[in-house]
This record gives C-alpha cells, structure tokens and sequence, in this order.
C-alpha cells in the first residue's frame, strides 16, 4: 500500500477538492477547499489537474505515517510541518518513504493547509465529488474530519524532480484584510447609513466561524427587515442577521436562507477572508460586477488551466 | 407576470417571480427550473429553486451577467407547462413537549397565547411544499396561521438537534440534521427527513402536501425518537 496512517486528525483536517457542482437544488453544500488558491498550487506543485483531492488542514495538529513511497506538496498556512522532527519546506515537493512520520504544528499565519500528493488521494466520489461536508456525513472518509487509525490510499506515483513555487507567487495571510464586495442582492434593505457602516468599518473576525461561515464582529449593520423569503445563498454571500453582524458565507454553507444580505464577497476574497485567524481584521469595499468577473477569470484561466 | 433579474455575485444570478408565498408564484419558479434543468446549458454550475426565485450560478469563463441573463430569459419563454401530478400527502407526527419545543414558552409569551393554542394552531393547517434546500431534506412549507407568524431568533443558535420542528414568518419546516438554525422550535419528529435510500435525498417533494399529526412523548421515543 502507498498511503498515510493517519497518527491524529490534529483539530480539523478533512479530504478536500474543488467542491461539489450542481446538487443545491437537492439540498446538498458546495463544500471544497476553503482557499482555492492554495488548494490549486499544491495540485499543481505535484503535477496533478487542479480538481484533485487533497488533504485540508485546519490550524494543525496533524501527524501522518506514510506507508510505501510517495511524493507530496504542502502549501496554505506554516504549520511548521516535519519529517521525522526535520523540519519540510512548504511551496515545494518532498518524496517520502515507508515509516516516515508527517507532522504539523499550528499555523503560525494563516489558518489551512492543503498536501497534495501526485496522483491523489483514493476515497471514494460522493455526488461528484471527494469533498467531505462535516454537516451532512458525506464524502472524504465516512463523511468526517480525520482522526486516529483512519487510512487514506495514494496512487504511488513518485515524482522524479524537485519542483519549487518561485517566491513571489508565495501568498502571505495577513490579520488586516479588505474584502471587495459586489453588491446586489437584497442592497436596498440596508438604508444609506447602514451601507456608509458596513464600508467604512473595521470588523474583528473572533473566530466565530468555520467551513459553513464567518462572522465578524464590529459597529452593527442593521437590515429593514429582520427576515425575507427563503432563496438560495451564494458563495461569499453577505447575510446579516437581525443582530446587525455581517457573516459572509463560505464553502460549507447553507443552500437556502432568509436573512437579508448586502452583497457578496468576491470568490478569490473569500479565500484570503479564509485563512484569516481570530483576531483578524476586515474592512470591506465594493467593486464593481466587470472588475469582480475579472478578477474571478483570472483566477480560474490560471488554476484550470 | 413580470420576472425580476438580480446580481447575486459575479457568478450567480437570481430570477424573482414574485414575492409572496403562494401556488401561482412556486409553479412559475418550477417550471423555469425545469426547462433550465432539462436544457443542460453548459456553464450552468447550479440551478437553486425556493418559494419565488431561482438562483443560476454560472461559469465565469463563459457568462457575464447580461449574457446568463439573456439565456435564462429566453429558456424561460419558451419552457413548456408544467405536468399535473397527483399531489402526495405526508403526515409527519409531532412531539410538542416543551423539552423538544424550545421557543414555545417564548412564543407563548410574545403571541399572548397558550402553549396548547400555539399547537393547535400549527396542526389545523394543511402545508404545501415549496422548496427543498438549506439542508438536505429541508422543506420549505406554507403557510402558517398568521396568528402564529413570528421572526427569526434575532441571533440563529450553533446547533439545533436533528427533527426539530420550526416556524419563521408564515414558513414552516423540519431540521433533518443537527445543525445550526434561527427558527423558532415547536417540537421534533421521530421521522427521517434525510436519507440517502430516499429520492433526492428527501423525504418530502415540492409540491407535496404535509399535515402534523400530535403525539405524544412515549410514542415519539417508541418511534425511535431521542430527546
């Protein structure tokens, strides 16, 4: 067998890929990688196509045996990972070897990390797709985090070159952010004042938050109506509960709601929005639709390609 | 009727076909579900029905907003009607203990009404479904009594237990799994509303008509209920 023995799932370490396509309509998340970015380089690093499961992980704690040999890549947050207590460098591929033991720390920046391993990772595809979606018990194995004992196949493909990520397209996660957001929506619930609000103030992200969604704390943003009629929720979608603070949701979300929302955090936002770590700070900026779709192709030209 | 186009982010659109929980408004939105359904435009990520609208999340490299809109439009004038099915009923039994219930106290207070009062008048009616989503097996029925119409819990809680049964505005409906939730709980069903063995994933179809049948704590737990 080529693969990991799985020591401990560490806080939240879960099978991810780009997420699930064309099942909202029964209910079911989008689920995926919480920073596409990241997830995308570490399958490029490898030499996989970029939707290609990959282990995510959530602040750390991850330890792993590997079984066989294989080639692996870890990108995302520093969680200071090592090989047998040596230290491995992030943004470039390893080969690892029977009995070698993986190890994360926690993240030091940033809150996830992904390892690809070239060729992929062997779990099973639920409704298109490996992701595991913790709320509903599907996907990645048996629908949960990792924890102790579980047992994640790989191809056994080994890479025979070093490949390394140039330094300057090595992202950084910042604690002070600012979101540019599309607006549209359900805008004209949220009078003049409350839009001069919610674009001019710094809100803390305390940690409020997981793969379904953040929410920030700071001065309220108080919608006209405390509820509207039930319809679907985008990604990066704005939702501002009657208690006035904006929770802008992510991968894990919902399908339906009624809260009023403002707008939308724009798709390659809510990646950096992601790997922020309680304590964080966001400020919030509208963008226009063209410049938003922009942004938005440029990101998935580059990571489809 | 006039159809309303709205910018959800810079890959989704959302159609309106009214804003009124009503039979008329939910055929419109189904039907414009199923001719974009069956069409199988390429690009067309995901295609979200509710009460009256329909959300398209489409592909970035392909649509702008104007164009998705103009493909959409031009799908929904020529969908055909929709076909009349016998509709099936659904009788969900119900636990209204206040164990189970958790806002019937607070509803109580804030209807001015008996607890009693509250459940009777949540069980007279008879529930159209009209959308699934949020969930998994969540369906979204209406109405409720307008004497029982109530908000959101001002902040939703972190985890409502699996069958819970809610209500928010004249909406009502049924956690089908331990999850985060700001409607108002009444009580809980011992019934599987999610189920892999069930069609869609849901025990309950659009377009289904549900009634709540009271039962008591010793057949919920008989029923394979959990408190």
């Amino acid at each position: 067998m080529n693969g990991f023995i799985v020591k401990s799932g560490g806080l939240q370490s879960s099978i991810q890929d780009a997420g699930r396509v064309g099942v909202n309509d029964i209910g079911l998340t989008q689920s995926g990688a919480m920073d596409e970015r990241c997830f995308a380089y570490a399958n490029l690093l490898v030499g996989n196509p970029f939707n290609t499961p990959t282990i995510e992980i959530a602040l750390g704690g991850l330890v792993l045996e590997v079984k066989g040999t294989l080639s692996l890549a870890i990108t995302g947050a520093d969680m200071a990972p090592t090989c047998n207590g040596k230290a491995l460098r992030l943004w470039e591929t390893h080969t690892l070897h029977e009995g070698d033991v993986l190890s994360f720390g926690f993240a030091s920046s940033g809150h996830f990390a992904y390892v690809s391993v070239a060729g992929g990772l062997q779990t099973p595809l639920r409704y298109g797709s490996f992701s595991t979606s913790i709320k509903e018990g599907l996907g990645g194995i048996e629908g949960r985090k990792l924890i102790k004992d579980d047992t994640i196949c790989t191809s056994g493909c080994v890479l025979g070159e070093k490949r390394r990520l140039q330094k300057h397209y090595i992202p950084d996660f910042p604690q002070s952010i600012t979101l540019r957001v599309v607006k549209g929506y359900q805008e004209t619930l949220f009078d003049a004042k409350a839009q001069e609000t919610f674009f001019t103030c710094t809100y803390t992200y305390k940690g409020e938050g997981d793969r379904m969604g953040y929410r920030l704390s700071g001065e309220k943003v108080i919608p006209s109506v405390s509820g509207i009629l039930s319809e679907a929720i985008t990604y990066g979608a704005i939702q501002v509960p009657s208690h006035g603070e904006p929770i802008v949701l992510l991968k894990e979300r919902q399908t339906i709601g009624g809260y009023p929302k403002i707008g939308s955090v724009i798709v390659v936002d809510c990646f950096k929005l992601a790997q922020l770590q309680a304590g964080g700070e966001v400020r919030f900026e509208a963008i226009s639709l063209e410049k938003a779709r922009a942004k938005a192709q440029a990101f998935y030209t580059w990571a489809t390609f | 009727m006039s159809i309303q186009y709205a910018i959800a982010s810079e890959s989704s659109l959302i159609v309106y076909f009214g804003s009124t929980i009503d039979p008329e408004t939910s055929k419109a939105v189904q039907k414009a579900y199923k001719a974009l359904k069956e069409a199988h435009y390429e690009g067309f990520f995901e295609l979200i029905p509710s009460y009256a609208s329909l959300m398209v999340v489409y592909d970035v490299l392909r649509y702008s907003y104007e164009h998705a809109c103009d493909v959409v439009n031009t799908c929904i004038e020529n969908a055909k009607p929709l076909e009349e099915h016998a509709q099936k009923k659904v009788v969900i039994p119900v636990y209204y203990g206040t164990e189970v219930g958790l806002d019937l106290e607070l509803l109580s207070s804030e209807k001015n009404l008996s607890i009693d009062e509250i459940i009777a008048l949540h069980v007279k009616n008879l529930y159209s479904v009209y959308a699934i989503g949020f969930a998994p097996g969540f369906a979204y029925m209406g109405e409720i009594d307008a004497a029982l119409a109530t908000s959101r819990l001002p902040s939703p809680r972190k985890s409502l237990p699996k069958g819970s049964v809610s209500i928010a505005d004249r909406q009502t409906a049924i956690y089908p799994m331990q999850s985060p939730g700001g409607w108002k709980i009444l009580g809980r069903t011992p019934t599987a509303m999610f189920d892999e063995a069930y069609e869609g994933l849901s025990l309950l179809h659009v377009g289904d008509v549900v009634s709540f049948e009271p039962i008591s704590k010793a057949e919920f737990l008989q029923r394979g209920g959990v408190l």
